[in-house]
């Protein structure tokens, strides 16, 4: 009862916005994190990428007080972890599969969590049911595959129902039908309002299920923001293929419109500068047939890739 | 903090961490009983009888400084009390070693099977965290201590009445055997929470610490002889030796003195007292600074 009601009111005190203010981090010679910035917003799954030794993993570690940053500030909600009064109740987050002793079995070890936290214990037999663990409750952790281990840390920190959720790779490991249950849940957990951090270098996967972006690399940021901008920002104007038996007539009627259009095989256009209802029109227009119409989204993986270029991961 | 404290006992109770200490405490007991036990049976007969095990049916032809050494043996050993207070403490040499590893393992496990992270982001102020570590390592050296002691009492006071004594339950240097056997399983549990906070390797905190408690005391007096012997012929070097752990142990638990020179047994329980706290300390302030990667 008690867990509800705090953690309702834990939520309207607090916004879950995570905030990194020039945060640094160096190792001996290696500045791991280098003056980064960043903001995510509740309500939204936010993509936290960049190739290996990016300093994704550490910035995470940083942000929830596990590494001391070497400069700069964290803080979830306006708030630094470390002052959070009861941190698992805002924060729920999963960064490693492995973090559960293998001879304690995985109820055994969200009940630990309840009993340090002042949850009721009925509480682990709901989050087990809420990843899907509850058959194999009972078991101990070291019969757990890596794909059932990352649902117990999952379990784990959805304990607390938090406002704030941060996840370090959650998908490593997991099944395409674990990765679309994964996707599912974060989704709804930001519909409720709920801030859902979430680092990975799987870029497809990212592209389908964050709604912002943050972009780093060599311990910078590249760039932030919705998906889609961030993708029309690097990639520019959206392009246009289309299919004619006529391509040479349709160029030049939308060349007249001040499209820039080039060839792109026989019988197919590339056009930039005109949207594909204004292409589509034109044809019209001009008595063309068109056999195809389609707009060309760079994704993603392009738009990561042109921007990390020579951003060598191994440093 | 009563929360934590309780998810540590939770902790151990759900892995196997609970039964074999429990298992080996009492083990170990049972047979530091039947070692103490045979020995104590041929002090308690009176000396002529002693003198003919001791000297398997010889005693008449021994070269006198061995008869003078068994004369001593006996004088020292066959007091009722002298032999209850050996008994009732029997499981000491092992179970104390075993308090002081709990508390080792209790900090080490959390690197040992990357539960750090878990610990850490549930309690973010690390000293919370030792503290919460520190209490249930108490605790169940304590605990670990009634257990062997009621073990160690019951069996011992059968073994006396069956030689024909009492209990010895009433003698003053009896109860304050068991008294500072208790402090013994404490302090060492303090010192091993200690060294666990400061040398996160599992493997190396606690072979480090067996190391220590097994040959601590002799290799300390064989190096303090030395130093005595060849750098500094002063006896205040020899009292020295308490600085070493196991020393300070042996001098405070010990009903007479240790060695020579060996100072009061408050000496020794301040000493190992100091050790623990420095030793957390230190931890502590290492881990609140330490990255959990």
């Amino acid at each position: 009862m008690t867990l509800t009601v705090n953690a309702r009111r834990g939520r309207s005190m607090n916004d879950g916005r995570i905030a990194a203010n020039g945060l640094v981090k160096e190792y001996g010679d290696v500045t791991a994190v280098d003056d980064l910035s960043f903001n995510v917003e509740p309500g939204r799954v936010t993509g936290f990428l960049g190739p290996n030794g990016a300093g994704k993993t550490t910035t995470l570690r940083m942000v929830l007080n596990l590494v001391t940053p070497t400069g700069g500030t964290a803080t979830i909600g306006g708030r630094r972890y470390a002052d959070l009064e009861e941190p698992t109740r805002v924060v729920g987050a999963v960064l490693e599969a492995s973090a559960a002793h293998s001879g304690r079995t995985g109820r055994n070890h969200l009940r630990a969590v309840c009993i340090a936290a002042g949850f009721p214990q009925a509480r682990a037999d709901e989050v087990l049911e809420l990843v899907g663990l509850t058959p194999a409750a009972d078991r101990a952790f070291r019969g757990y595959s890596l794909g059932m281990r990352q649902r117990l840390g999952i379990a784990t920190a959805m304990l607390g129902d938090p406002q704030v959720l941060i996840l370090d790779e959650p998908a490593n490991g997991l099944d395409p039908e674990g990765i679309h249950w994964m996707r599912e849940l974060l989704q709804q957990l930001a519909a409720q309002g709920r801030t859902v951090l979430v680092s990975s270098h799987l870029l497809s996967e990212m592209q389908t299920l964050a709604d912002d972006v943050v972009i780093v690399a060599a311990g910078r940021l590249l760039r932030q923001g919705p998906v889609e901008q961030v993708i029309t920002d690097v990639s520019g104007q959206q392009r246009v293929e289309a299919l004619s038996l006529e391509p040479d007539k349709l160029a030049d009627v939308l060349r007249r419109d001040g499209a820039i259009v080039s060839s792109s095989g026989t019988n197919a256009l590339l056009v930039t500068g005109a949207s594909a209802a204004a292409v589509g029109d034109a044809a019209l227009r001009a008595g063309i047939a068109l056999h195809g119409l389609r707009t060309q989204q760079a994704d993603l993986e392009n738009v990561f890739l042109e921007l990390t270029a020579g951003q060598a991961g191994i440093r | 903090m009563t929360r934590l404290v309780r998810a540590e006992l939770f902790k151990l109770r759900t892995t196997n961490a609970w039964w074999l200490f429990a298992l080996t405490t009492l083990l170990s007991t049972l047979v530091m009983l039947v070692v103490v036990a045979v020995s104590a049976h041929s002090l308690l007969q009176p000396f002529a009888q002693y003198l003919a095990v001791a000297s398997h049916g010889h005693a008449a032809n021994l070269p006198p400084e061995f008869l003078a050494r068994l004369t001593d043996e006996w004088t020292l050993g066959h007091p009722a009390a002298t032999q209850a207070v050996a008994l009732y403490t029997a499981g000491q040499l092992p179970g104390v070693l075993l308090a002081c590893l709990l508390g080792v393992v209790l900090i080490t496990s959390e690197y040992y099977h990357q539960t750090a992270t878990t610990t850490f982001l549930l309690t973010p102020h690390r000293t919370e965290v030792v503290l919460a570590k520190l209490v249930t390592a108490v605790l169940l050296a304590g605990l670990a201590w009634l257990a062997s002691t009621v073990l160690s009492v019951v069996a011992g006071a059968l073994f006396l009445h069956a030689e024909g004594y009492g209990s010895q339950l009433g003698h003053g240097d009896v109860l304050r055997a068991l008294v500072l056997n208790l402090a013994a399983y404490l302090l060492w549990a303090v010192f091993g929470v200690g060294v666990g906070a400061l040398v996160r390797n599992q493997l190396a905190a606690t072979v480090g610490v067996t190391v220590l408690y097994l040959v601590g005391a002799s290799a300390a007096s064989t190096v303090f002889e030395l130093l005595n012997t060849y750098v500094l012929q002063r006896d205040w070097v020899l009292t020295a030796q308490v600085i070493v752990p196991t020393v300070a142990s042996a001098v405070m638990i010990s009903p007479t003195k240790t060695f020579d020179q060996s100072p009061a047994p408050w000496v020794g329980a301040v000493v190992l007292l100091a050790y623990g706290l420095v030793l957390g300390g230190l931890g502590v302030a290492i881990l609140r600074r330490r990255d959990i990667a």
